[in-house]
């Protein structure tokens, strides 16, 4: 519990006692945010939405930053900033959102693996984690760790505790689509009166697919179950691929 | 007796009209046989004189190049830029039907060269408009809207160091992709999904894996980054099921010490099935045959160009033959059933990489880049012909064929792989050969004889695509901005116009509503290979752009 507390208290700290984060993200707001089309000053609106007062978490705010909105004009600067302006952005939109104290450090890792030092079972892991001999049965096709693979997934909550665990992993958000009488198991992305974005999950890797809402037909829950994609990796393996996921 | 009769007489007649284009341009290659042969004939030798621009689609890419090859259906053109927005035309007017922009990608890794701001076209059919990405995304779009139909991820651009460039091939029920990726630590694949849904069908390897036959011409575990890459488009044979490609160089590009197992015989199967043309079971991917044009590639003479499949007469038999060049301007001719070699040619005037081909294809007196020195090879990497295609007329019997004379300065490491990073193993600046004014020539070939019909110099480098038409017209563009057409039986240069920018594309025909257009792409590159000779030439403008002129004869003439 001790735990917890420090790991969501320390970086609030850190900011408050660091106005900087807060006046640097509003210089990159103002540059990249605020400019032309988009989302004019302090976020009120342009050609783009309003994005101040939304009531946005700032988990969601650090993700739509990091990586933009797919068919949109909202591009994924995960390439295009550092590290610290991505952090000091989301503190800064956070803020506009009436997050008093925004985590400092709430973006999503930064591109470039420069983490701790890894042991040697880490290690493998990491190799594991990507292995392109397994082609798509590797994790990478649907998990992004460290700048590497494709954020098919959202970031990894929590990491299971062992094996059996990470084989027993319930998949909720997984729901059910029928398409053009074919019923499939669906990730769901975005569900609009003009389209409804969604990974089809029938076969590795993912497609992304892009239908009309009234081609689709939707339930709650799938048959679906993460064991079933990760049938490249042995016991030893998942172990080395958990223990490099608990290293980040 | 009857049978065999009609059999013998039919078969070629029908190859030959699976060749030709004719109202539609509807593949990269023209039709899936890759001639780049419109069987129109509204613009002839007689009235070229006469061609004038019928409208010009200015992109608004505000990227260096326009590469790729436009694709005609039923009066509509799909048109893609090098930053993937795609475009659906009115093929009479240009008037805008739809357009999509894709989502600017993230960037590759940095220093690797794979981040190639380029695309060579799409692909059209069951009902979707199919593209590759810079990021690695197979992309469907509604052929009729434009609007997304499906995505997916076909590799990390991050890890693998590899980008699609090339216009991905539909053969029946899917979509095949290759990719770049053959001058990183990468191992190179073609891989197919369906069309409808974008599910994966097959994945084939160029490197085979650790129990699979040809890995074991691999030394150690060099197959993980041996590239190969299949990065251009194949070909469809619909009567034999089968899809021909060519795969790329192995890596490292330039020394070979850390992947030739040691005392390997140098004359065949080396670090398969790289270099080579393989023809591959359209619905499952299996290999059905390979020929390696060049065992132990070691000078980046990667044989990833377009595959012409043709029916010709050889000595007295009508065969199923095969035409494929590499970057060293050497062309092979194979019996596309089996793979056997049937006889090859050098296209390239200055050339000492081998001293010649023996009698059953293999080369001979090899002369190749040494760990320590520095050597002067010819060709260079950039290729007798760079990735721009070459077009058969089936009138002529002819194929008709950019040269370039220019060398190299290799000189090879021993660096490592690092996956994704940079692995060719050596610095290579381009260099001019001695003693020459001209640097390259429009050659007229006959595949079969080995023999040149024609030849017709040009002062600096010719990079793009060539179109031959049943007019006896053969057209191509120049870095100078020049658009040209020849005369299919001598050369004699009949017509040109003068575009605003370099060629580096292509160049295609179709037409709408009895009235023949030809259609070329405007725009030089001068990144890799163009940057190249942009250096060699520094005192020519072989200007950027990304712009379409379309050409007919003005209505009325005859």
């Amino acid at each position: 519990m001790k735990c917890i507390f420090i790991l969501f208290f320390v970086p609030a700290l850190a900011l408050a006692q660091d106005p900087n984060v807060l006046k640097q993200g509003q210089d990159v707001f103002n540059k990249s945010c605020a400019t032309g089309y988009c989302h004019g000053a302090s976020g009120v609106g342009g050609g783009a939405p309003r994005i101040a007062a939304r009531g946005f978490d700032q988990a969601y705010i650090a993700n739509t930053i990091t990586r933009g909105i797919p068919n949109t004009g909202m591009q994924a600067f995960a390439g295009t900033l550092s590290q610290t302006e991505l952090n000091g952005v989301v503190a800064y939109v956070a803020r506009l959102n009436g997050i008093v104290s925004p985590a400092s450090s709430a973006a999503v890792p930064a591109q470039t693996a420069s983490g701790p030092v890894l042991s040697a079972e880490a290690a493998r892991g990491r190799q594991l984690f990507s292995d392109a001999v397994r082609s798509f049965g590797r994790c990478s096709t649907c998990h992004e760790v460290n700048g590497i693979g494709i954020p098919v997934a959202a970031p990894m909550g929590s990491i299971p505790e062992n094996v059996a665990a990470l084989r027993a992993l319930a998949t909720p958000r997984v729901s059910t689509a029928t398409v053009s009488g074919e019923t499939m198991p669906i990730l769901m992305l975005s569900n609009r009166t003009q389209s409804v974005l969604f990974y089809d999950l029938t076969a590795t890797p993912p497609v992304l697919r892009t239908e009309v809402p009234a081609a689709i037909r939707l339930r709650e829950g799938s048959d679906w179950r993460h064991s079933s994609v990760i049938g490249s990796y042995n016991d030893q393996e998942l172990s080395s691929i958990l223990e490099y996921l608990r290293s980040n | 007796m009857r049978a065999l009769l009609i059999l013998l007489v039919t078969a070629p007649l029908l190859a030959q009209e699976a060749g030709p284009t004719r109202t539609d341009w509807p593949h990269y290659g023209g039709t899936q046989l890759s001639w780049r042969y419109s069987a129109l004939n509204q613009i002839n030798t007689g009235n070229v004189k006469n061609l004038a621009p019928a409208w010009i689609f200015q992109t608004g890419d505000y990227a260096e190049n326009l590469h790729s090859t436009p694709i005609v259906v039923n009066g509509v053109m799909y048109l893609i830029t090098a930053r993937a927005q795609v475009f659906a035309l009115d093929a009479a007017s240009g008037r805008m039907i739809w357009q999509y922009r894709y989502q600017t990608p993230r960037t590759g890794i940095a220093g690797s060269q794979s981040d190639f701001i380029q695309n060579r076209g799409v692909a059209v059919g069951n009902g979707k408009v199919f593209f590759g990405t810079k990021d690695n995304f197979l992309v469907a779009l509604d052929q009729k809207t434009g609007r997304e139909s499906w995505r997916v991820s076909v590799d990390d651009p991050r890890q693998c160091g590899c980008n699609i460039t090339a216009a991905p091939l539909i053969v029946k029920d899917k979509i095949i992709i290759g990719g770049n990726g053959g001058d990183q630590a990468h191992r190179g694949y073609l891989t197919a999904f369906y069309t409808a849904t974008g599910r994966f069908a097959w994945r084939w390897y160029v490197v085979p894996g650790p129990g699979e036959k040809g890995n074991e011409t691999w030394k150690g575990d060099s197959w993980r980054f041996g590239g190969g890459s299949p990065w251009l488009t194949g070909s469809f044979d619909s009567d034999l099921n089968l899809v021909y490609w060519g795969t790329g160089n192995a890596a490292a590009d330039f020394y070979d010490g850390d992947r030739v197992v040691s005392g390997a015989d140098e004359s065949r199967d080396v670090n398969l099935y790289t270099a080579s043309v393989v023809a591959l079971d359209a619905d499952t991917g299996k290999l059905r045959w390979y020929f390696q044009e060049i065992p132990n590639d070691v000078w980046d003479f990667d044989s990833a160009y377009e595959v012409l499949l043709m029916d010709r007469q050889v000595r007295g038999q009508m065969r199923k033959i095969l035409v494929h060049m590499n970057k060293s301007g050497l062309t092979f001719v194979l019996d596309r059933a089996t793979g056997e070699y049937l006889g090859s040619f050098n296209v390239a005037e200055v050339s000492n990489w081998i001293k010649g081909v023996s009698q059953d294809g293999k080369l001979t007196g090899r002369y190749e880049p040494e760990l320590g020195e520095t050597r002067f090879i010819c060709p260079s990497a950039a290729g007798a012909k760079s990735w721009n295609s070459m077009t058969y007329s089936p009138r002529t019997g002819l194929i008709y064929t950019p040269t370039n004379e220019i060398c190299t300065e290799i000189t090879p490491n021993n660096n490592k792989p690092n996956e994704g990073r940079n692995y060719m193993n050596g610095d290579f600046p381009m260099k001019l050969p001695p003693n020459r004014t001209t640097y390259s020539h429009v050659d007229a070939w006959d595949p079969v004889a080995g023999k040149r019909a024609w030849s017709i110099p040009y002062k600096f480098v010719l990079l793009s695509s060539m179109l031959a038409t049943a007019g006896d017209l053969v057209f191509t563009g120049d870095p100078e901005g020049n658009f040209f057409a020849l005369d299919a039986r001598n050369g004699n240069r009949l017509w040109s116009f003068q575009t605003g920018a370099g060629h580096r594309g292509s160049v295609i025909s179709y037409s709408v509503n009895g009235r023949q257009y030809v259609a070329t792409t405007s725009g030089f590159h001068q990144t890799v290979v163009g940057g190249a000779m942009v250096r060699l030439f520094p005192d020519e403008s072989f200007r950027q752009g990304s712009t379409l002129v379309v050409f007919a004869l003005p209505e009325g003439t005859k």
